[in-house]
Parts: structure tokens; sequence; C-alpha cells
């Protein structure tokens, strides 16, 4: 059965909160100009340090490192789109970024997966990754897609598998964060023109965007930043996230940490609106925690305020806004941990008001893959999603005639207004399934099952043969090129 | 021998002060103080106290690299000072870390170091974005027990198992054993490609190379 998948549900929060004073704000942006201007970014890149050079910044070949003077930062900020669409493979489901929408992802990049039937951990594949796409277009919740795991059988052009898997399974956007590059980079764009159609029609309604990590503390990656610029030149947003781990490749404080991820994020940014001026960007920062007895990697420590202060810091500067959600540190799905730790991002974030946010469905530090694990981090968007609308006072929600009719000692079962607004008001999660003997049922099992249903019942849209034709021959020449280092 | 010096060397270890570690040294040597002992009763001592500090949970990781910087400084000195006398330190083995070609994060195979450095390795660390010809070359050098190999990116990880088939190719893997590390390697992916062994942290790296070393 194909079917077009339901309409997107997006946050739209009634309310907003500030986690930073402007005051705040303006400090650790003055931070930021003051490393960018005095301690610099390594750019291991040939084609960027010319750019800089020819822009005025203060460029050392021998040591790569790029200082940019204020002037420069802010007049390159000029150029920068506010908000640009992200382009769908049906016009239905683009993401029209704009203040006081969040659109949500999958999380991305996981290298394990857990069997739904068997419990097996094996390493992720190709396969994969379109079997989550058809999870993620059928859910409301998800308004784009992360290629969810890493198509590991694929070696060196594994993110170009990852990008034709997701085509293949879903009509939504798809985000990639693993394509790096140069020529790789000129592949997925050559693959994204397929899906739009044409150069022209890339620009206006991308299919494709791109994240970039920067490096902590305050570098690029050479092929990162290298594929960067193809895809801003090509139209195809891109997003430079930082990853500062507090004590470890920051400072152990908040703040600085921020502020330097801030700083790596920004001098990407100025490179990008320097060779493709009015280049679609976005902004994302998400700091981790460095566990000070074992130097482990920690997503959620108690203390994760700064998961969502980096969304103001984004706005500060004009720039949309890629949040960070989910990713819990459990090793397993459907444990207290995986929970707790996620419970309260999508509403917090929400309250910040990103563009767009990433992502759910992933365990074990955003490495395993648990297929019911999206269901459980969907469950928790919804309850933010309906903690976040504004509650309707009005003569039909007052049912002052309804009440009036029952009066004292009745009850309201039998009442028409009763039979209209149940189905609506009383909004039914993974913890309201009920079993054959009216008991509510484990939430983890009904996650479990209702992946099942997904995976048997909906099968989107799929490309047209010669779109799929097209994306096959792009690859197989990528894979000759480029395929160095297949793992089978 | 003062007695006095070799607590303050011990103390500099336990301050994480490097340069006050340095200078004892420079001070140890002109009073004539044999080198191996300045190590062995003066610098060691103090390396065993943070240790066991930080295995009981009393000092961090910030702590205990600190440390290892000092350690490691106070070798530089007296290491040279060895040699021209004839002897050398005890070391638990050799080990040659890089990360792989493409990928240029650091953090994590430098902690390793410093981290193996100061429980007694020999460490050579050829740095970030290293060619499997190189990394195989120095191993092949200073006759290497151990090639730690990291790699933070799912798309660079497959450059381990490049050095470790070169490696296998060149019949280097009975005497050298492989430790992979970084973010997306996993048990799996260490039994696909080979490798002798896997940690998820610099802490456990160090138990898995005395592991190796007492294995082989």
């Amino acid at each position: 059965m194909n079917g077009q998948p339901p309409a997107l549900e997006p946050i739209h929060s009634a309310y907003r909160l500030r986690y930073l004073t402007d005051e705040q704000l303006n400090r650790l942006q003055e931070a930021t100009l003051d490393i960018l201007e005095n301690v610099g970014v390594k750019f291991p890149s040939e084609e960027a340090l010319r750019v800089f050079s020819e822009h005025g910044a203060q460029v050392n070949h021998e040591n790569q490192i790029v200082k940019i003077e204020r002037d420069m930062v802010f007049k390159a900020m000029k150029t920068v789109p506010r908000y640009f669409v992200m382009g769908a493979r049906i016009p239905e489901y683009d993401l029209q970024l704009q203040d006081g929408t969040t659109y949500f992802t999958t999380d991305g990049c996981g290298v394990q997966v857990c069997e739904l039937e068997t419990g097996t951990i094996r390493p992720s594949a190709k396969a994969d990754v379109g079997m989550m796409a058809r999870v993620a277009d059928y859910l409301p919740s998800i308004g784009f897609y992360w290629p969810m795991v890493s198509a590991q059988e694929c070696g060196a052009t594994a993110p170009l598998h990852e990008i034709e898997a997701s085509w293949n399974n879903t009509v939504k956007h798809v985000q990639s964060e693993t394509i790096m590059g140069k020529r790789e980079c000129e592949y997925a764009v050559e693959m994204a023109t397929v899906i739009a159609g044409s150069r022209e029609e890339l620009r206006k309604r991308p299919p494709l965007s791109l994240v970039v990590c920067t490096i902590a503390p305050l570098m690029q990656d050479h092929a990162g930043i290298e594929g960067a610029m193809i895809m801003a030149k090509a139209g195809i947003p891109v997003g430079f996230l930082a990853m500062p781990c507090l004590g470890t490749t920051a400072p152990a404080t908040h703040a600085g940490a921020l502020a330097m991820g801030d700083a790596e994020i920004i001098s990407a940014v100025v490179l990008m609106q320097l060779c493709a001026p009015g280049a679609p960007v976005f902004h994302s920062l998400m700091q981790a925690w460095a566990d000070p007895r074992t130097g482990g990697y920690v997503s959620y420590p108690r203390d994760a305020r700064g998961r969502y202060g980096v969304i103001e810091m984004a706005h500060h500067w004009g720039l949309p806004s890629l949040g960070a959600c989910y990713g819990t540190d459990s090793l397993e799905a459907g444990t207290w941990q995986s929970a707790a730790e996620p419970a309260l991002d999508p509403l917090l974030a929400g309250l910040v008001s990103p563009e767009i946010v990433t992502g759910m469905g992933l365990a074990r530090t955003y490495t395993r893959l648990y297929p019911e694990q999206i269901l459980l981090d969907n469950d928790l968007y919804q309850r933010a999603r309906a903690y976040l609308t504004r509650m309707d006072v009005d003569d039909e929600t007052l049912a002052m005639d309804t009440i009036r009719a029952v009066g004292p000692g009745g009850h309201f079962l039998a009442q028409r207004h009763t039979r209209k607004h149940i189905r609506t008001s009383l909004v039914r999660g993974l913890t309201h399934e009920l079993d054959a003997n009216n008991k509510y049922r484990n939430p983890h099992e009904a996650a479990r099952e209702q992946v099942r249903w997904i995976l048997d019942n909906h099968h989107p849209q799929p490309l047209d043969a010669a779109q799929q034709a097209e994306l096959a021959r792009i690859l197989s020449a990528a894979d000759r090129e480029i395929g160095r280092g297949a793992m089978n | 021998m003062s007695e006095e010096l070799l607590k303050a060397m011990a103390q500099s270890i336990i301050d994480g002060e490097a340069e006050v570690a340095m200078d004892l040294a420079k001070q140890a040597i002109e009073a004539g103080m044999n080198p191996l002992d300045a190590i062995t009763k003066g610098y060691m001592p103090g390396v065993n106290e943070v240790g066991d500090s930080f295995a009981c949970g009393n000092v961090f990781l910030p702590e205990l690299v600190m440390a290892g910087e000092a350690m490691k400084a106070a070798i530089a000195v007296l290491e040279p000072e060895l040699k021209k006398a004839g002897a050398s330190r005890e070391i638990l083995g050799k080990v040659v870390l890089a990360t792989v070609e493409g990928d240029i994060h650091e953090i994590g195979k430098s902690l390793v170091g410093t981290m193996l450095t100061a429980a007694g390795f020999e460490v050579y660390d050829l740095g970030v974005n290293v060619s499997a010809e190189k990394i195989i070359a120095k191993a092949e050098e200073v006759g290497a027990d151990i090639v730690g190999l990291s790699a933070l990116l799912t798309t660079t990880m497959v450059r381990q198992k490049e050095v470790i088939e070169a490696m296998d190719k060149k019949g280097l893997r009975k005497k050298t054993r492989v430790m992979v590390g970084g973010a997306p390697v996993t048990t799996d992916w260490v039994q696909r490609i080979e490798a002798d062994g896997y940690s998820e942290d610099a802490v456990s790296a160090v138990h898995m190379a005395k592991n190796l070393i007492k294995g082989s």
C-alpha cells in the first residue's frame, strides 16, 4: 500500500522562556568576537584560507589559523537569510522555517542496531537507513529525516548511500550529517538536483541540507569545510555543529564552552557568506560533558541547561537554530534513564522556539538504534506539543449550556458536547493503550507493536523509476571514483 | 640522597606542576643524584599516589592528566642522563599512537597517550591524519608492542581496518598488537577488523594495554 504520510505536526509554542538575558547574550557574543579576532580558528583548507585572505582576514598559512575582525564578521552576517525553505519530495511537506514553528527530526549516524524481533545487536547497514526513513515518514512529529544509522557496508561513499536510501523511503526533507569532502559533496549536489528537478529548483526548495561538525577546540575539518563550500554555492542549506565537551575539549564551565563553540560556528558561517553571499546556513551547538573519572562522553549531565540557551545565541546572531534534544546515554530503550533524560527536552527546547531540532530514536549516546525508541521519543514530543498549546477559553470550551443542563449530581457522558470533544480533549499516548482485559499495556511493548505496524503498513510514494535509476547511476560513479575503503 | 628533594618530586606530581617537576629534575642532576632513583624513589611515589586517589574517586581526570604531564616533563629531563649512564628506566612497553588518515580529532588519542606514559609505557604519538604507511614505518622503527589507532567518524574508522590489513601483510601482527578507539568503535567493529583490543575511555585503555602486554 503506497500512502502519503499524515500532515506534519510541528510545535507551535504559545509560550516563550528566556534562558539568557540580553546582557548575557551580548557578553557571549563579545567573547565570540574576541576569540575570532584574537585567538582565531584553524581552517585546514587552502581554498578556505584563500577566500579569507582575499577578503582581508588575517591568515597564517603556516599554522592555518584565521583571525577575523568584528567588522568582517558583521558584514558577512548581513547576507545570512534569517529563514529559508527546506524542500521535500512532495511540496506539502516542505518546511518553511519561520518564527514560532519548530520541526523535529530523527537522531543520526548511529553505528549499531538492535533487531526488533530478536534483540540481537549488530552493526548498522544501509537497509536500516531505509527502514527508519519509512517510520520517520509516517510520524507527524518528524518534519525531516536524518539518516539514523551509518550504511557501514558501503565504505567511503556510505554518506551518499544513506541519502539515496532516505529518498527512496521518505517524501520528507533529508538532512545529512555525514557527507564530507569536495567530491562527495559534488556528487550529493548532483543527487539532490535529481530530486529537485533542476539546479534552479534546488536553490528554491533544496530537498537536502547538511550538518558539518566543527572540531573543538577552535578547528574546522578539512573535508567538512571543503564540502560545505560546495553545498553553499549550490544553495543547499549548511549548518555548523559545534560539540564542545566541558572539561576536555572546552572549558569546564558552560559560558566558556558556549562562547568557544559559537566562535567555531560563526567562523564557518562567515566563510560560507564570503564564498556564496546569501547562502542558507544554520547554527547548532551541542555541548557535552566529559565524565571526570573516565573522560567518557556524556550527553546528559544532570545540569544540561546548555542545550537550550544556545538556541537564543543563534537567534541573537540572526541565524536559524538546529536545537539538540534526545540521544539518551541509556544503553537500552525503555529504561527509566532513557525517558528521564530527554523527558523535558522537547518542552524546554520548544519554549525557545528553534526552527529545527534533532533528534529522536537513538540510545547509547546517539550510537545505537532501537527501532521502537523513536515511538517512545515521539510520545515525549507529543506531550510537549500539547503543553505548549495555549488552552482555549471561549463559549464552546466553557460549555456553560452543558453545565447548566446537567446541573448538580448528574453526569456528562450523555451530552452531545462531551461526545463532540472527548476524542480531541483527552488525547491518548503510549501509556494509555489498553489490552484485551482493559488494563494499560507496557508502553515499551506498545511502541514495539506500533513500529512493527508502521513497517508492515506504511509504504511512502516511491521515487519515479527514472529518478531512482539516475540516483543509482550517480552512486555507482561515486563508488568507482571514491569508493576506497569499502567493507566487503 | 636528599629525602627532601625526593619528597618534593613526589609532591610536584601530586600537584601536577610540570615546571616544578622539571626544575627538581635539573636540581637532582646537578646534585649528582642517580636519575633512576629520581624516577623510582622521587616521582613514581607521586604517580602512584595520584593513581590510587583516582582509583578511589578522590581526584578527577584533570588532576590525573596534570600529574601525567608533570611526570612527562621530569622524564624528558632525566631520560638523556639515564642514557648517558647507559641505563634505562623500566618501561611496560612501546606504544605507537595515531589518529587515522582523514581524521583530525585529537583529544581522545592524546589523553590515552598521557595515561599510558604516566603508567610507564613509552609512547610515540604521531598526531592526527596519519597514513597507514607512516604508522607502520614508526612501529617497525621503534619495535612497537602496541599500535593504537583512533578515529572519531564513521567515515574514517574504515582506515583502522586498512592499517590492520597492511600490518597483516607485513607480518607485524605477531609482535605488535593493535588497540582501536573512538566514538563509533564498538566490540562488533573490533571483531570485524580483527583488532586486539578496544576501550571506551582513556583509563580503561591503560588496563587494556597492560593486558595486551601480559598476553603477548
